[in-house]
């Protein structure tokens, strides 16, 4: 029988994006397909280029913070502490006990809004709209604690060279007890919902296969890995912060596929609660910021430090040269990296599935983009 | 023996080879080479015996003023093994060979030094601009690019006849 999806007739040249809802951002895509068989992919990025490491050069140490809170915009603590730990790692600087346990919460809280975003954006591109909506009503909570820490929702700002901008008021705790108490349902809600549910399953297995060696040598590191079989995790195989003090599982799954992708990130949600909840424990009382110079300046020296980000792992090369400004800061963007399995991932698929595919990736093009 | 030793052992192997500079950042290990041995350098570095620095992190150019150097952050999935790579390249001829061929995940990586610094990766696959468009002149991340002051900027964003 004569298929018209597969027996193409001549190449279409479609272009995708850059304004596009299901592009996350500003990506555009040139994909070229037989029929409805996808058999090229050229990605085009770039239009949400600001030169943040340029810009970095003009900016001392401590002004360079709230940049980096527009790289991931939906995980804006993460990049924070990326940034702040190299310069405290370069510094050799020491921060309290209560604000390394702060961070940890916080960070969590960040990565769980991600993910919650991710998990509604990934069933919206495949019009799940109900699907979208769980998501984003939960992390309206996670917003609100932002905003009780540093008054900022989005872009929260609320790390600082040397520990964090202030101690969270009063209301912060009962809202962040009342948070980790109703999640574990929620995220069941969200199986339940999107990834339980048979369409979804079926649009989503066995499509967009990223063999494990290939991802490997395609450098793709986070959730993207993890759904590849790989037991890789910065917080468990090289510890940054205090992350070698809390018990949890690093969810590995052995599909490759876009299914599994998904379910890498629903599974590390409850593992964030669990991180959450021993910190929130074991948090010691103290200040929260150490005794740092007024004027940072690093000595002479260059230093790479990486962090686990929900869309990858992120990293900062910062060339120090003596002075108050850094001569070069180069940025490892997790999403950045990841995108280029995105040919590997969905040349011969339906066009529809490399829509689902490429959300599975979690890019966000502010990282992507810099 | 650890792994922090038998590393060193192996690069400070390779650099009596290369001719290389051997060390020690922080909790990275540095090896500074010239930029033609950098194919041979980084084979070797990912075939090493027991401790083989086998996950391409990152590429970042770096300018030195008198000369560019290409930075490689080389980790292991399997080890806890970092090593830095470095090459200096010529600022007035800046090319180095393409690593695409030993990780295909270079591929963005170069382009994106290339895009900055103008550094050509001979070899790629597809060395074009990746974040400026194409016509764009100049490479930003160079120290002697001339970044317009604000006035300069504003004056330019008026369009001919507005005035």
């Amino acid at each position: 029988m004569s298929d018209i999806y597969t027996e193409g007739t001549e190449e279409l040249i479609l272009n995708m994006g850059p304004q596009h809802p299901s592009m996350h951002g500003v990506f555009r895509m040139i994909i070229r397909l037989q029929g409805e068989i996808v058999t090229s992919i050229e990605p085009k990025i770039g239009y949400l280029h600001r030169g943040l490491e340029k810009l970095a050069e003009s900016r001392t140490y401590a002004q360079f913070i709230p940049y980096t809170d527009r790289l991931d915009y939906l995980a804006s603590p993460h990049c924070n502490l990326a940034y702040v730990q190299t310069v405290e790692k370069l510094m050799g600087l020491e921060i309290p006990e209560r604000a390394e346990y702060l961070r940890v919460i916080i960070a969590e809280l960040a990565r769980f809004a991600s993910h919650q975003v991710f998990i509604a954006s990934s069933a919206l591109d495949m019009a799940g709209w109900t699907a979208w909506g769980y998501p984003f009503r939960d992390r309206e909570r996670i917003l609100d604690m932002f905003e009780m820490l540093a008054g900022n929702r989005l872009t929260v700002n609320v790390m600082r060279i040397g520990g964090i901008n202030a101690e969270p008021p009063e209301e912060f705790w009962p809202a962040l007890q009342s948070f980790v108490d109703d999640m574990p349902e929620k995220i069941e809600e969200y199986y339940n919902i999107y990834l339980g549910n048979e369409i979804a399953q079926a649009r989503m297995k066995k499509i967009g296969i990223l063999p494990k060696e290939v991802a490997e040598n395609l450098s793709i590191t986070g959730c993207a890995l993890r759904a590849s079989g790989v037991n890789y995790d910065v917080r468990k195989n090289e510890p940054y912060g205090i992350y070698d003090r809390f018990d949890f599982e690093v969810p590995v799954l052995h599909g490759c596929d876009t299914f599994d992708r998904n379910m890498v990130r629903l599974m590390e949600m409850n593992e964030s609660l669990k991180i959450i909840r021993q910190a929130m424990r074991d948090i010691p009382e103290g200040p929260v910021m150490a005794k740092v110079p007024r004027v940072i300046k690093p000595p002479v020296g260059e230093v790479y430090h990486r962090v686990e980000n929900p869309k990858g792992e992120m990293g900062f090369y910062i060339v120090s040269n003596g002075t108050t400004k850094p001569e070069r800061v180069k940025i490892r963007a997790g999403a950045f990296v990841n995108l280029q399995c995105l040919e590997e991932i969905g040349v011969g698929t339906y066009v529809q599935d490399l829509i689902a595919s490429f959300a599975s990736l979690d890019a966000v093009l502010g990282e992507v983009d810099k | 023996m650890e792994n922090k030793e038998i590393l060193r052992k192996r690069v400070d192997e390779l650099a009596a080879r290369v001719n290389g500079k051997v060390e020690e950042s922080l909790d990275f290990l540095v090896l500074t080479v010239q930029a033609p041995y950098i194919t041979e350098v980084l084979t070797a570095v990912k075939n090493f015996e027991d401790v083989p620095c086998d996950f391409l992190h990152d590429i970042a150019g770096v300018d030195k003023l008198e000369h560019f150097e290409v930075v490689y952050h080389l980790t292991s999935l399997r080890g806890p093994q970092k090593l830095r790579v470095k090459a200096i390249v010529d600022r007035e001829k800046p090319v180095i060979d393409s690593v695409v061929k030993i990780w295909a995940g270079a591929n963005f990586m170069e382009r994106e030094a290339y895009d900055m610094f103008g550094i050509e990766f001979t070899g790629h696959p597809n060395l074009r601009r990746i974040y400026m468009w194409d016509d764009f002149e100049g490479y930003p991340l160079r120290k002697d690019y001339v970044t317009e002051p604000p006035e300069v900027r504003d004056k330019m964003r008026v369009r001919k006849g507005e005035d």
